[in-house]
């Protein structure tokens, strides 16, 4: 008998999430095994059980995911479980808490796709605004944006907490090579005129950007909601929005939709898992790699 | 459709082993379910859970793994369980919290093989000791031994009372003669040594207890046994691969082999595995604990 394909599931939170269990299904992890309420300080004796047991062929049929909510402690389970590998025993390992990496890596590719389509213009040097940011796909895109060479701006509720999360992005994620804004969002109507994106990142059913704040956005090229329940977080967006002229603004932007960026999130996520299962080498994939992914399945849509 | 194999794996530990849930699903079994943080006041309701949802035919396909870390609290999640079955509702039980029973049974086996090809004794014609000997494969150890009837005694590297309160604690449980002390020291250590005929290392990994000046007080040692296969060497000279290689290091007592972890995790492997597939093999149910584990090494060897 073959040895089947595991997948063993750490969250610190108290459940994983189903969502993410039907993904490692779907994608061929025939073993999707619980670790719940998992502390940062038990990965390390967590990876080397899991090395030990199945021989070097079983070994390329093992590999973690790293659940949970937080993008920070995500990453350091990722870096801990990186430092307790013992090659040859050595096995792929996958960090996307609350799906914010696959999330985050979909809004930002499917909006630099439209930008280059309708606009002819790419990331570099772009005035970004994220609004709702603070939270786990917030905080990412807004990374992903300025590694990628955007002007980036983060806007919550409280100036206060916004700039902690921007420096948080800037000296945790980007390493101290970013230099992500924070801002309460009202000091949202002095940034809107010169935007070129907005990604929308808030609770569901929230709308962050009304009628008339459209209109303030005279050179907006690009806004991405990912809410799928009504009110749309951005006024002129449907679900269904995939490069779709958004009513009543002024520079032509063109509006993408929650449908369309779970469509790539779902893609992404799935390649990822896919690759985990295929690879022969250990890999270590959080939103950087997602990113990449999602970059290729824009490019080349299957 | 036929009816699947599941194995429900508790412990009492926030996590169950991916060691061993590994192990599990290498075994065959199609369905494994883990219980973490399992108390000993939820195994009676648990177990009789486990038994009365799949009708007679069902439990045949069923069985449980008793994991964690502590060997007591192991055992007597065992005495539980089996208390807690309704014949013809009984399932299968396999306990090996830490790996400790088969990781230990290997050991002793191992030993035991190298005593009688190089040296034509018993376990019962010797004096062993064990280093580690209060922490899971420490205990194991110590108790096997001490089963098949060698004068063991169980050393810990702080606490004397911890040593003598864990010997008179499976002495009880399992019915063998196991005695307790401390070493702390290189003098102490030597002491122990310049008398034993056998050494079970079972410290953490990465830790040298026995160096080369150490060993040289051994007078009448013939076997050594290490379970650490992270450098260096728990008993300075053995080689990771060591099955009855001589050991240099003691250079007074000629003759004296050692055993090292790769020989002891192959064993400690195969027995794993060939258990959790003979759970659901037999017709009647099987309680699988260090007892069985060692009659199956004691074959392996």
């Amino acid at each position: 008998m073959e040895k089947p394909y595991i997948l063993h599931m750490l969250t610190t939170e108290k459940n994983l999430s189903p969502f993410d269990v039907n993904m490692a299904q779907d994608a061929g992890w025939q073993v999707t095994m619980p670790y719940v309420h998992v502390d940062a300080d038990e990965v390390r004796a967590l990876i080397q059980d899991a090395i030990f047991s199945r021989g070097p062929a079983g070994v390329k049929r093992t590999a973690i995911f790293i659940g949970g909510r937080d993008p920070e402690m995500a990453i350091k389970m990722l870096i801990s479980a990186q430092e307790a590998m013992f090659p040859p025993f050595e096995i792929p390992v996958l960090a996307d808490p609350s799906g914010a990496f696959t999330t985050a890596a979909a809004m930002v590719a499917a909006a630099e796709k439209k930008l280059d389509e309708k606009f002819s213009l790419q990331l570099p040097g772009r005035n970004i605004l994220i609004l709702a940011g603070t939270g786990p796909v917030g905080q990412i895109a807004a990374v992903l944006c300025a590694k990628a060479g955007a002007r980036v701006t983060i806007f919550g509720r409280r100036q206060e907490k916004a700039r902690r999360v921007a420096d948080l992005c800037n000296v945790f994620f980007g390493e101290g090579k970013l230099d992500i804004r924070g801002e309460g969002n009202d000091a949202l109507s002095d940034h809107l005129p010169t935007a070129d994106v907005v990604f929308a990142t808030g609770a569901a059913g929230i709308q962050l950007l009304d009628k008339e704040q459209v209109v303030l956005a005279r050179q907006l090229k690009i806004a991405v909601d990912v809410n799928a329940v009504p009110p749309s977080g951005i006024a002129g967006i449907d679900n269904f929005a995939n490069g779709t002229p958004i009513e009543g603004s002024p520079s032509g932007a063109v509006g993408i939709g929650a449908l369309a960026i779970g469509n790539l999130k779902y893609k992404t996520h799935h390649r990822l898992l896919r690759l985990m299962r295929e690879t022969d080498k250990a890999v270590y994939l959080h939103y950087d790699q997602a990113f990449t992914t999602a970059r290729e399945i824009t490019l080349s849509p299957r | 459709m036929t009816t699947r194999s599941v194995l429900h794996m508790l412990s009492p530990r926030p996590q169950v082993s991916p060691f061993d849930i590994n192990m599990a699903v290498d075994a065959g079994f199609d369905m494994i379910f883990p219980h973490a943080n399992v108390e000993p006041n939820q195994v009676h309701g648990l177990t009789q859970d486990i038994i009365f949802s799949r009708g007679p035919s069902g439990v045949k396909k069923t069985a449980i793994f008793i994991g964690g870390r502590d060997i007591g609290i192991a055992l007597d999640m065992m005495e539980t369980i089996r208390k807690a079955m309704q014949p013809p509702f009984e399932v299968s039980v396999i306990a090996d919290p830490s790996g400790a029973f088969t990781t230990a049974t290997a050991l002793v086996a191992l030993v035991e093989k190298q005593l009688k090809e190089h040296h034509h004794l018993e376990l019962k014609d010797t004096r062993a000791i064990v280093f580690g000997g209060t922490g899971p494969v420490g205990i194991s150890t110590a108790v096997i031994a001490s089963l098949a009837g060698a004068d063991v005694t169980i050393v810990d590297h702080l606490s004397l009372d911890t040593a003598m309160q864990i010997a008179e604690e499976y002495n009880r449980r399992c019915g063998c003669n196991i005695k307790g002390t401390f070493a702390s020291s290189g003098a102490s250590k030597a002491w122990l040594v310049a008398r034993t005929d056998i050494i079970f290392n079972c410290t953490k990994a990465g830790i040298q207890v026995l160096d080369e000046e150490i060993l040289e007080t051994a007078k009448k040692l013939k076997v050594v046994g290490d379970v650490n296969a992270v450098p260096p060497a728990g008993i300075e000279g053995v080689k990771f691969k060591d099955s009855g290689a001589p050991l240099l290091t003691a250079p007074n007592s000629p003759g004296a082999v050692s055993v090292g972890p790769l020989a002891v995790g192959n064993i400690k492997y195969m027995l794993q595995n060939a258990m959790l597939k003979d759970l659901l093999l037999k017709d009647k149910p099987v309680y699988f604990d260090f007892r069985e584990a060692f009659t199956r090494a004691r074959k392996l060897v």
